[in-house]
């Protein structure tokens, strides 16, 4: 066998040290099933403050608000809300996350409602004064209507914008920045349209400030985007309208595997393979978007960036450090100087290290004689744990149920299958590779899914379990307590259950 | 020389001999492959004016724009090109992280699309691959686009095997070199040259040089990104080695302190390269009295790079001190000279002060045309730095009340100030943001 092509994953404290409490992690999956989701709060309130110590090092005011879509525990949510309130809030995408917010402990005026809104929603939202981020103009109106008509008390809206590339238009020469196209947010070219429906309808709503969310990793774009809404609020203020705050929405991203030299190996190896000029890596030679066209590898890989240098609040110190391309300033600098407040928008990289979900091994045998490469069948399925469905590659750790055998064999390379009786039922199309051969009654834990993986895909197929989650703290050096995720509160409490 | 065209000077370029004090290798004689000293500044020249030629003799009628994913030399030489014949020429890349030669080509009339960055959610689905779309518009039956190719057209690779290869050879007394090394990019230049050696004479080796996988040197590939190349293959190459920006940039700064060549990165790496792989086989020939020669390719000048040298080694950029500078204060001193005033006293200075303080904000224009203290004049920090090198810009009889957003540079300058002799200058403690949550007024004008 080729040397293993390992992916191994990124864990910082507290993480770590939960990962290497094998016998508790048994226990809990004893007790409550496989799939489980474990979750660390104390690790989303730490992540808030290294977000909130970015805000401090460019002297910029405004708050940090938890995208709640990437995951839907109270835990999270609840150990949030006991921060700061003028620091941290909730961006909330529908009318259920709304209610789970507010029964969290998230007052309206922390809360910022984001995402396609019915009227349900949008009648929430403005009942407890929670700020809404208007996609469109039409929901604008609507907003508007349902205000006049129920009574309601004016509303601080966000007006999420888009379309920057074209938005400083040279005719022939020049530089144009592509951006991938937004279903959401309204094209800074219908601005002003925009910008009289905001008049007209004063009495309703009050503009608070203008957003936007790029789905790139390219900071280019980003701080392009910024400068973008820095302008506009110049615009608004030209009109006497008052904005004061710029959100610049999410997407700061987690750096999942920790060497940058095995994700490096690994692509790199991914790309001989799909040139033929080693073995596939993958199940039935699955190129992950790439193909080869001719002995040239053709397509764009649709993976992940694995290993990230900046990620998360590195990231945003990245973006804010950057020149904005009209004004010249760091985009830091031309938020403070306007003095605008500066809000985002962190789902992912806000729970990063947040939590892990673990799999029962059922089942391990050999996939082919030929590759001596072995399926490995767990307790859980690819919607309960959507790592690879999100593109985000990283192998899982081996937690063994007792000691191991004397000379077990070294590292293996297997394939990960879920529960569900179907060819697709894979939980990786990689190849994995692991320490040693697992052995049913193993666990597989799968660090950093609270962003996205843990449940975003989960259904209820073929009848199997769904993943319950708990949420766990650490008590001294090796003590854990856990507690059901809807348990927990982030008081100290009577409740919870020692290891 | 005299020519009817600038096209007529592209080629011919010199070969230079790397003075072995400087390379240390004491049993091979290496060679500098001058392309940099092509007319439009590259390596590039060749292959762009050998693609476009039939392109822009078949568009005679001056319609039409020449399209090229390029990052810069190739644009450079096709954005001249194009100019020449009266077309527009368009670059799409996502790999221009170079301002200099962004504005450079912009100066050339050249229209720049950048492609945006990758997703962040992953969408497998997704056809909004902007490539996709730039190939569309190519087939577009009624396109007036002249796609040159360079990835993928034999004739990148022509032009080096009929023109840099056979010069090499020539230069060489009819020899070919034992090594030959170059950084690959579309692969054009290796493999044309690789081509025109190998016919004279097999035993030659190529070394081909790319760039550290997670690194970046601009105008070269990592090992990844070649496989993409269609004009890759790498049975080319005897040995492709990796180079890191720090080893490119160390090349780049012999050749040019001590060799008199004015390289940029991608000759450096090539330099750098070289000699780190020959220096086993220099040892190995210890003794035996033979010689060997090697050549390697300067692609192109180092004028376009500063500011990537800028970012990767500022001390080589480094300014030395001169005059006053307030960012050369230390806290202590900042906090032992500086004079600090809240907002309500402040107020009261401004408005009724005898005499009235010049207030001077230190924001960029566009914030203090935004909004800003009634009567107060802009600034901006960077221009004030300048200003303090030479002196005091304020009469010693002016009051000041120095203003920026939050207090802290405001207080460094007037730290600085203070301690050039102004005996009144004061910094608005909490800055315009504290002004303004204390419900001072602030005017637009
Ligand atoms: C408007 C908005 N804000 C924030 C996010 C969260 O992004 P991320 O989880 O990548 O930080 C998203 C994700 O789709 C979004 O659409």
């Amino acid at each position: 066998m080729d040397a293993p092509l390992y992916l191994r994953p990124r864990v910082d404290p507290p993480l770590a040290s939960l990962l290497r409490a094998g016998t508790f992690l048994h226990s809990l999956v004893d007790a409550l099933g496989s799939p489980l989701n474990v979750l660390l709060p104390e690790t989303v309130a730490e992540n808030a403050r290294r977000f909130r110590a970015v805000y401090s090092r460019h002297r910029l005011t405004g708050r940090v608000y938890f995208a709640h879509k990437a995951n839907r525990s109270s835990a999270l949510v609840r150990r949030l809300a006991a921060e700061d309130v003028a620091a941290v809030g909730v961006d909330v995408a529908s009318l259920e996350e709304l209610r789970h917010a507010l029964s969290c402990g998230f007052t309206g005026d922390r809360i910022l409602a984001t995402g396609p809104k019915d009227a349900e929603f949008l009648w929430l939202a403005a009942r407890v004064g929670a700020t809404v981020n208007l996609d469109s103009p039409n929901e604008l109106e609507q907003l508007s209507a349902l205000v006049r008509t129920h009574g309601l008390g004016r509303v601080a809206v966000l007006v999420r914008l888009s379309g920057f590339e074209s938005a400083d238009g040279h005719g022939g020469a020049g530089t144009r920045l592509l951006s991938r196209r937004s279903r959401f947010g309204t094209p800074l070219r219908d601005a002003e349209e925009l910008l009289s429906a905001l008049e007209r309808n004063a009495d309703a709503v009050e503009l608070t400030g203008v957003a936007y969310h790029l789905d790139t990793t390219g900071v280019e774009e980003k701080v392009r985007a910024l400068e973008q809404c820095v302008l506009f609020m110049d615009t608004c203020r030209a009109r006497g309208l008052a904005p004061r705050a710029v959100d610049i929405g999410g997407g700061f991203g987690i750096g999942y595997v920790a060497e940058a030299g095995e994700w490096e190996r690994w692509t790199t190896a991914l790309s001989e393979a799909v040139l033929g000029s080693r073995p596939p890596l993958t199940w039935r030679g699955h190129g992950y978007g790439l193909r080869n066209e001719g002995g040239t590898v053709r397509g764009a890989v649709a993976l992940y960036p694995g290993h990230r240098p900046t990620a998360g609040p590195g990231y945003l110190d990245e973006l804010l450090s950057l020149p904005a391309p009209v004004l010249g300033r760091s985009s830091a600098n031309l938020l403070l100087e306007h003095l605008h407040d500066l809000y985002i928008e962190p789902g992912r990289a806000l729970v990063d290290q947040c939590g892990l979900t673990l799999a029962r091994v059922l089942d391990v045998r050999l996939a082919d004689a030929d590759s001596g490469h072995h399926l490995v069948r767990l307790g859980m399925n690819a919607g309960d744990m959507s790592l690879e469905e999100h593109g985000v590659l990283v192998d899982p750790v081996l937690l063994p149920r007792g000691k191991p055998e004397e000379g077990e064999e070294g590292p293996v390379g297997v394939f990960l299958a879920g529960n569900l009786c179907l060819e697709a039922d894979l939980i990786t199309r990689r190849l994995v590779h692991l320490p040693r051969l697992p052995r049913p009654g193993d666990l597989l834990a799968f660090a950093n899914t609270a962003g996205y993986a843990m449940d975003f895909h989960a259904h209820r197929a073929q009848r199997q379990p769904f993943a319950r989650t708990v949420a766990v703290e650490r008590q001294g050096d090796d003590d854990w307590r856990w507690c059901p995720d809807e348990d927990y509160w982030p008081i100290p409490s009577p409740g919870g259950t020692s290891a | 020389m005299r020519y009817d065209s600038i096209t007529e000077a592209i080629g011919n370029t010199p070969l230079v001999r790397i003075d072995p004090a400087v390379h240390g290798l004491r049993n091979i004689d290496l060679y500098a492959k001058l392309e940099m000293l092509n007319p439009f500044g590259s390596v590039k020249d060749r292959p762009a004016w050998h693609m476009a030629r039939p392109l822009l003799e078949g568009a005679a009628d001056g319609d039409g724009t020449v399209v090229e994913l390029s990052s810069g030399n190739t644009a450079k030489a096709l954005a001249l090109l194009a100019g020449m014949h009266g077309l527009k020429f368009k670059s799409v890349t996502n790999r221009m992280r170079v301002p200099e030669i962004k504005d450079l080509l912009l100066l050339l009339g050249a229209e720049i699309e950048e492609l945006p960055g990758r997703s962040e959610c992953l969408d497998p689905t997704d056809t909004d691959d902007p490539l996709t779309h730039f190939h569309q518009a190519l087939s577009d039956p009624g396109s007036t686009y002249l796609h040159t190719d360079q990835y993928f057209n034999p004739r990148n690779v022509e032009a080096h095997a009929a023109g840099t290869g056979p010069e090499i050879v020539k230069d060489l007394d009819g020899k070919v070199p034992d090594w030959f090394i170059a950084c690959v990019g579309t692969a054009g230049s290796s493999t044309g040259v690789a081509r025109a050696l190998r016919e004279h004479d097999p035993r030659v080796r190529v070394l081909g040089l790319v760039a550290h996988k997670s690194d970046f040197i601009p105008g070269i590939r990592t090992i990844d990104e070649v496989h993409q190349v269609g004009l890759f293959d790498p049975a080319t190459y005897d040995t492709i080695e990796s180079v890191t920006s720090h080893e490119a940039l160390d090349g780049m700064i012999t050749l040019i302190r001590r060799c008199g060549l004015l390289s940029g990165p991608t000759g450096g790496a090539a330099y750098q390269g070289a000699v780190r792989h020959l220096r086993q086989a220099d040892a190995e020939l210890e003794d035996t009295g033979q010689r060997r020669t090697a050549v390697f390719i300067v692609c192109d000048r180092a004028e376009s790079y500063l500011s990537y040298v800028r970012q990767r080694r500022p001390e080589l950029l480094g300014r030395a001190g001169r005059g006053h500078s307030a960012s050369a204060l230390t806290d202590a001193e900042v906090r032992e000279s500086a004079r600090v005033i809240g907002v309500d006293e402040a107020l009261r200075w401004t408005t009724t002060g005898e005499p009235r303080p010049l207030v001077v904000d230190l924001r960029s224009p566009h914030a203090y045309a935004a909004l800003h203290i009634e009567g107060s004049v802009n600034i901006v920090d960077e221009l004030f730095e300048d200003l303090l090198r030479g002196g005091l810009p304020f009469s010693k009889r002016t009051p000041v009340l120095l203003a920026c957003p939050v207090g802290e540079k405001s207080l460094r300058y007037a730290a600085a100030l203070t301690r050039m002799g102004h005996p009144d200058i004061r910094s608005l403690e909490g800055g315009i943001v504290g002004w303004r949550d204390a419900g001072a007024p602030l005017v637009r004008e």
